[in-house]
């Protein structure tokens, strides 16, 4: 009977089934094809599954992906966590300026902010130049740009906005005068954090990290733009084979394992929330 | 109320924070006045000749010029669309309510890449040409999640009793939604098309995949950032960054307007509202 308001629906789902859902089952499809250049063929195989298994460098890829991935997610996470407290109980009539300070750097464009720290860790970058002219170094330091480290500031430059609001949403229940209670009723600082804060914001916290991670760890332009040799990701691999050699079915089964490495670190995330019973953690007011 | 709470700690994390979101950031705007083509310390002096450059190119205009295109039409698109699925799905009991939700929330799920790589597949396979119309598509895609969310946030919001009583009343359902929905939320789904024009005008990670011949201006950037470095960059980072901050600040106008005239409307109803727990913000 109720068909009306659900008709309303169709434009978009017929959109998103024929632009977003068809051409990821076509995507995967090719992962098992047999690959030519720029095209795939029949018959099914899995000998793109076998050569990405077997290809010595992808172990590296994947290992920078993980690292960059799990650094950016956890410092991203470790730095918001206090920005996000001071934002819900310190910052008084601050907080409206901050929080603006911290929208508008997130709006930043994503190419610039990979683009401004060439300009901050580069040879003769502000942090080299700056030093120098501390005097605390005669010669510019070399290992700031073109590795993994660069890649992860830039990548924790990039999500940290979007984390402090996140943790900051979180911790909206939590009134202040529920911390004075802990306070009044004996609980020191560092237990505060422990038994009321942190398991509040965890389920906050840990969708951020996986949110983090998953991006971080796919993403093939700041690799690209501040990595270097040494900082390669397996997001650029991916890039090259559909942009530059052709290869689609390896680029396929490439992206699909990547795909099936983020479902494993997400169910094993999930298992850990569970386990915890982090997950059941509801503010009731 | 006792005010804020003193927390020295996450106060220094505070500052430092800032200080490495925008230390960068202010370094580009920096060097887009620099009157030297040097990108680096130490700094010569003033000038405005980046900028001059930037407004005098015609590559660059093309590339803005695409930009807004795709912007704007992605924007109206994932409005007219997006609020018909978030109203739709809001006043449904059907069974695919939950499926459907899912669907619109997928997109999000995914790093860009694999929409930018599926979308080229399928482009290549049925042989049709990459342009500004196949990166719309895949901006469509990309920005709808975001701006379902908050519509449906929006829509959850209302009371659903002056729907009702409109619809007692006799009026047709395309009356109540215009004369009573509308009227409600137009200003927070205002505000989401504006975060879809945002997202879209920044977009690069999918495009790079979808784009054909054309540029944008993250093209544009891209481009130049693998090619010796133009200091040229300075100046349009920093107008990209001046146009974002003004976008957000008319989404924030109109959010903070709609959700006053919003709690003015439910205050004079229904006084009982003053009475619940107020809290201590400053």
């Amino acid at each position: 009977m109720r068909v009306g308001p659900l008709a309303l629906t169709a434009p978009a789902a017929v959109g998103l089934l024929l632009f977003f859902v068809a051409p990821l089952v076509a995507f995967g499809v090719y992962s098992f094809l047999t690959g030519g250049l720029y095209e795939v063929e029949a018959p099914l195989t899995l000998e793109n599954y076998k050569e990405v298994a077997e290809t010595d460098s992808n172990r590296t890829l994947a290992r920078n992906s993980l690292v960059v991935g799990l650094l950016a997610a956890t410092f991203s996470v470790l730095i918001a966590l206090p920005m996000a407290y001071w934002l819900r109980y310190s910052a008084g009539r601050w907080r409206g300026l901050v929080l603006f300070l911290i929208v508008a750097s997130f709006l930043a464009s994503y190419l610039v902010r990979i683009y401004a720290w060439r300009s901050m860790l580069g040879r003769n970058g502000a942090i080299n130049r700056g030093l120098e002219s501390l005097g605390l170094i005669d010669e510019p330091l070399d290992f700031l740009l073109y590795n993994r480290f660069a890649v992860t500031v830039a990548l924790v430059h990039i999500f940290l906005p979007y984390v402090v609001l996140v943790l900051y949403a979180g911790l909206a229940p939590l009134q202040p005068s529920y911390l004075e209670t802990a306070q009044d009723l004996g609980a020191g600082r560092l237990q505060r954090w422990r038994r009321v804060v942190l398991p509040l914001v965890a389920a906050p916290a840990v969708s951020a990290f996986l949110f983090v991670f998953v991006l971080s760890a796919a993403d093939y332009v700041t690799p690209q733009l501040l990595g270097g040799t040494s900082g390669v990701m397996l997001g650029v691999q991916i890039q090259v084979a559909f942009i530059g050699t052709g290869d689609f079915a390896y680029g396929a089964a490439l992206a699909f394992a990547m795909l099936a490495g983020f479902l494993v670190c997400y169910a094993l995330i999930a298992l850990g929330l569970r386990l915890t019973k982090l997950d059941r953690v509801r503010f009731v007011s | 109320m006792s005010g804020a709470r003193r927390s020295p700690i996450t106060g220094v994390f505070t500052i430092a924070g800032l200080v490495f979101l925008w230390a960068p950031l202010l370094l580009v705007f920096l060097f887009s006045l620099h009157s030297t083509g040097s990108l680096t310390f130490p700094f010569e002096g003033f000038s405005t000749r980046w900028y001059d450059e930037v407004f005098s190119s015609e590559e660059i205009r093309t590339a803005a010029r695409n930009s807004l295109t795709v912007a704007i039409s992605t924007a109206i698109v994932t409005l007219i669309l997006g609020t018909l699925a978030a109203y739709g799905l809001t006043r449904t009991s059907s069974r695919l309510r939950g499926p459907l939700s899912l669907l619109f929330f997928l997109p999000i799920t995914l790093p860009g890449l694999f929409i930018g790589i599926s979308l080229l597949v399928v482009f290549t396979r049925v042989e049709f040409s990459l342009s500004l119309l196949t990166v719309t598509i895949a901006h469509l895609v990309y920005v709808f999640p975001f701006f379902f969310l908050v519509a449906r946030a929006a829509l959850e919001r209302l009371d659903p009793a002056l729907e009702e009583t409109a619809t007692d009343l006799g009026a047709s359902r395309w009356t109540v939604f215009r004369r009573v929905t509308l009227p409600q939320v137009w200003p927070v789904l205002v505000g989401a098309a504006c975060l879809a024009f945002a997202l879209s005008f920044d977009e690069f990670v999918i495009t790079f995949f979808v784009i054909g011949p054309d540029s944008t201006l993250p093209m544009y950037i891209w481009s130049s950032l693998r090619r010796t470095i133009d200091p040229s960059i300075n100046a349009i980072s920093s107008l990209l960054l001046a146009f974002t901050i003004l976008l957000f600040v008319v989404t924030f106008l109109l959010t903070v307007w709609s959700e006053r005239r919003r709690r003015g409307r439910s205050l004079a109803e229904d006084p009982l509202v003053l009475t619940g727990p107020a809290e201590g913000a400053a």
